[in-house]
């Protein structure tokens, strides 16, 4: 009976199934067409091609120049520095924190300081972290002038260090969060109590378990999210503008430089290390791969030999403390934003500030307007156009074969985390050469097209689980009280599921704001987002100001996630059930 | 030799879970408590085991074999657990699973060795290269009590062992569990809400 309803009901629908094929075509050519291009019409100029500076043959002087330039061996330093060791930590302090914390009070406060603390972008919480670190920031302000003696602050470079020191502590803190949430998710597929139970009652130490029980089966939920932190870190350059090293500055940094050196000639062995800097990225990965099937094959040969003690089980405690420096860190560096954003004076070596004032807010009100609707208005749009090309991608997986949904997203997920594992900048310079090929540099539609490339894989992302288990039947249901599938579908699948489908638009509206590169690249300097702002006021020294700006950007993503909660608990004020 | 609780109290909050509960399980029986969802009798198990959730409080004290397991970490209570789901590691094959139970003084042949016996024992002889995705689920039921089994645990919990297992398997599969269990001469404790899978031992109602 059951099963001829569920026949009936998906030959009612299958309508639909000739439209919805469009959307997974849509959705692929929607963000890899830009990367591909983008990325041949970077590597163009990379070997002497570039009709702009009216040069049209073969040459491998870029390359010849990029090497030889005496940037070179310093950015490489740095930027292999901060990029493998902020992710190698973060994937190490996720874990250690998970291992020895799971199931701990703490821990429920972590998962639940994750979202705000994740929806504090990476530009406003550099600005926050440097005021921690500056030689006249709060650390050393609150040993000064007892006892450090200090009444001017000391002649230390703390950020903005030639080794990157300061950059890879800001990523470390910042992905370390980012990592965590996808063990919480990760884990949440797993019976962990049980699995720790088990492994216990076997005489397994807690830290044995995680090793030889659970990070086995989490490891391959963790590892697209590591090299997409990976190739991020190797390639952020906001970032490094605000706290990492300026000569030599990252590798990043440097091909952001020439790509805007007034000078055109320097496009070449910008393009030149943008390709550079692609294979850097694919090596980082391709080792990470290969280190994880070492440690694999070790593990593997271990996990059998019966030992149950650890030697680290004396350095259990030490887990607490990390993870009470993480959040301290986060919350140190928003406060120190929130009081230089309302400092009248401040002046080393005091704690606090002498004067409080909101001049500093009323003076930069006008000049936030627009970057902020700039950036809310891409963000918005970006996001609408993501969520329906994520949900006509789903529907169209629903219809064409339930049983066969694993094997499709274990492969899709490759495709879908693409955007986060090739470097902005080795091909944001090809698309900016293209548009302005076809006129359509720093148009609206332009803008958002690219905001959407990396929009996309998130929304899609935070979205796929909750979509995919939502029950089906709901619909079949609506559809034999008579409703047209198309009317089932907006009027009870997606209502029920507007809780999960605002979050995933939050996330989205998030990662748009806190987009640097796209904009510059795709906006021809005609749109100032409040993160473009931020980034360019960050390399000043007025710090109320940049407070007031890195604030404002974590207001704005603030706004999205809230109005992600508030509204489904307004619309659903009444219906308990809505309500988790 | 007997796995002992001595008016044992669990509560969460002020809320006490059941009465006062006593009970002494010698080797090689079972004893059975029985109560609806809800009762605390996982609860219970948990707490022998040393996996009770902060936030509960308990009174009374556990013995087995004249040992005092008050205060000691579960991984030295020697106390094996079997749930209604296998909780099979799904990385690891049937050796692997069983054999992650084995005490590490043993070379790898006598594991090898020592698995393979437990394997043929069962009927499961030939088995040890399988993946666990592959087992029915009476063979997972069968492969699950032996690798807690193999840990030579000294006495042996069951937290609604059956209730997941067909109709038809159920009676093949109990009386595997009692007659293992029967072999190894522990005490063994068993919480469930069917009183069809009783064992012939003592039986408790948890109120």
């Amino acid at each position: 009976m059951a099963e001829a309803l569920f026949k009936i009901a998906v030959s009612a629908m299958s309508g639909r199934r000739n439209r919805l094929k469009i959307f997974p075509a849509l959705t692929l050519a929607v963000f890899l067409l830009p990367i591909l291009v983008g990325l041949l019409f970077t590597w163009a100029p990379a070997f002497g091609y570039l009709s702009a500076a009216g040069s049209n043959r073969f040459s491998l002087e870029p390359f010849a120049t990029l090497l030889h330039h005496p940037s070179l061996p310093g950015a490489l330093r740095s930027t292999i520095i901060s990029g493998i060791g902020a992710s190698l930590m973060s994937l190490g302090l996720a874990l250690w924190i998970a291992a020895t914390l799971y199931g701990s009070r703490l821990w429920s406060t972590i998962e639940l300081s994750l979202a705000p603390l994740l929806s504090l972008p990476h530009a406003a919480f550099a600005i926050g972290f440097s005021f921690l670190i500056a030689p006249s920031g709060w650390l050393i302000r609150s040993v000064s002038p007892f006892p450090s003696g200090f009444t001017y602050p000391p002649d230390w470079t703390t950020n903005g260090d030639p080794w990157a020191i300061s950059l890879t502590l800001t990523m470390l803190f910042k992905e370390t969060p980012f990592l965590l949430l996808m063990i919480f998710s990760g884990l949440s597929r797993l019976d962990v109590r049980r699995t720790i139970w088990v492994g216990r009652s076997l005489g397994y130490h807690r830290l044995r378990i995680w090793t030889r029980l659970i990070i086995p089966q989490l490891y391959p939920m963790l590892r697209l999210p590591l090299l997409a932190v990976l190739a991020y870190s190797l390639s952020v350059v906001d970032l490094a503008y605000i706290i990492g090293p300026s000569l030599p500055p990252t590798l990043a940094v440097l091909i952001d430089r020439w790509f805007h050196d007034s000078d055109i000639s320097s496009r070449f062995g910008g393009a030149a290390g943008a390709l550079l800097l692609l294979l850097l990225t694919l090596a980082g990965i391709g080792s990470a791969l290969a280190l994880e099937y070492l440690i694999s094959k070790i593990a593997s040969r271990k996990i059998l030999d019966g030992r149950r003690k650890s030697p680290f089980e004396l350095l259990v405690g030490s887990g607490s403390f990390y993870a009470l420096i993480l959040l301290g860190v986060n919350v140190l560096s928003l406060t120190a934003l929130m009081l230089w954003s309302v400092a009248h004076s401040w002046r080393f070596p005091y704690f606090f500030p002498a004067r409080f004032s909101l001049s500093n807010w009323s003076a930069a009100l006008r000049h936030l307007l627009e970057p902020v609707s700039v950036s809310a208005l891409a963000a918005f749009l970006s996001c609408l156009l993501a969520i329906i090309l994520v949900v006509g991608c789903f529907e169209n997986e629903q219809n064409l074969a339930r049983s066969r949904i694993d094997s499709i997203s274990q492969r899709s997920l490759w495709i879908i985390y693409l955007p986060l594992l090739i470097p902005q900048i080795s091909f944001l310079f090809g698309i900016q050469v293209l548009l302005i090929i076809f006129n359509l540099e720093g148009s609206w539609g332009s803008l958002i097209w690219i905001h959407l490339v990396f929009v996309l894989p998130y929304v899609f992302l935070t979205l796929a689980n909750t979509y995919r288990s939502y029950d089906q039947r709901y619909s079949y249901v609506g559809t034999t009280l008579g409703a047209r599938p198309v009317r089932s579908f907006f009027r009870v699948k997606l209502i029920m599921l507007t809780k999960p489908i605002l979050f995933s638009m939050a996330v989205g509206f998030g990662v748009s704001i806190a987009q640097y590169l796209p904009t510059l690249y795709v906006g021809a300097g005609r749109f100032a987002t409040i993160t473009t702002e931020t980034v360019s006021l960050a390399s000043g020294s007025d710090r109320r100001v940049m407070a007031v700006y890195a604030l404002s950007q974590f207001l704005l993503a603030l706004t999205g996630f809230l109005t992600a909660i508030v509204l489904p608990a307004i619309m659903f004020r009444n219906r308990r059930e809505m309500q988790n | 030799m007997s796995l002992v609780l001595d008016s044992i109290k669990i509560s969460l909050g002020t809320v006490q879970l059941f009465k006062p509960l006593s009970l002494t399980a010698p080797p090689g029986s079972i004893v059975t408590i029985m109560g609806p969802s809800g009762c605390g009798k996982s609860t219970l198990l948990a707490l022998i085991c040393g996996m009770l959730d902060p936030g509960f409080s308990f009174s009374g004290t556990i013995t087995l074999n004249g040992r005092p397991l008050n205060g000691i970490e579960m991984e030295h209570r020697k106390v094996g657990i079997l749930f209604q789901d296998d909780l099979l590691f799904p990385h690891l094959d049937v050796f692997g699973n069983m054999a992650f139970g084995l005490p590490a003084r043993m070379s790898r042949r006598q594991k090898r060795e020592r698995v393979n016996n437990s394997l043929a024992a069962a009927g499961l002889e030939g088995f040890g290269a399988r993946d666990i995705a592959t087992l029915s689920g009476g063979q997972k039921a069968r492969v699950s009590l032996l690798r807690a089994l193999l840990a030579e645990p000294e006495a042996i919990l069951l937290d609604e062992p059956f209730s997941k297992l067909d109709e038809n398997l159920r009676g093949s599969i109990k009386q595997f569990v009692f007659d293992q269990i029967g072999l190894m001469n522990i005490p063994a404790l068993m919480v469930t809400h069917d009183r069809s899978d009783s064992a012939d031992g003592t039986y408790i109602e948890l109120k």
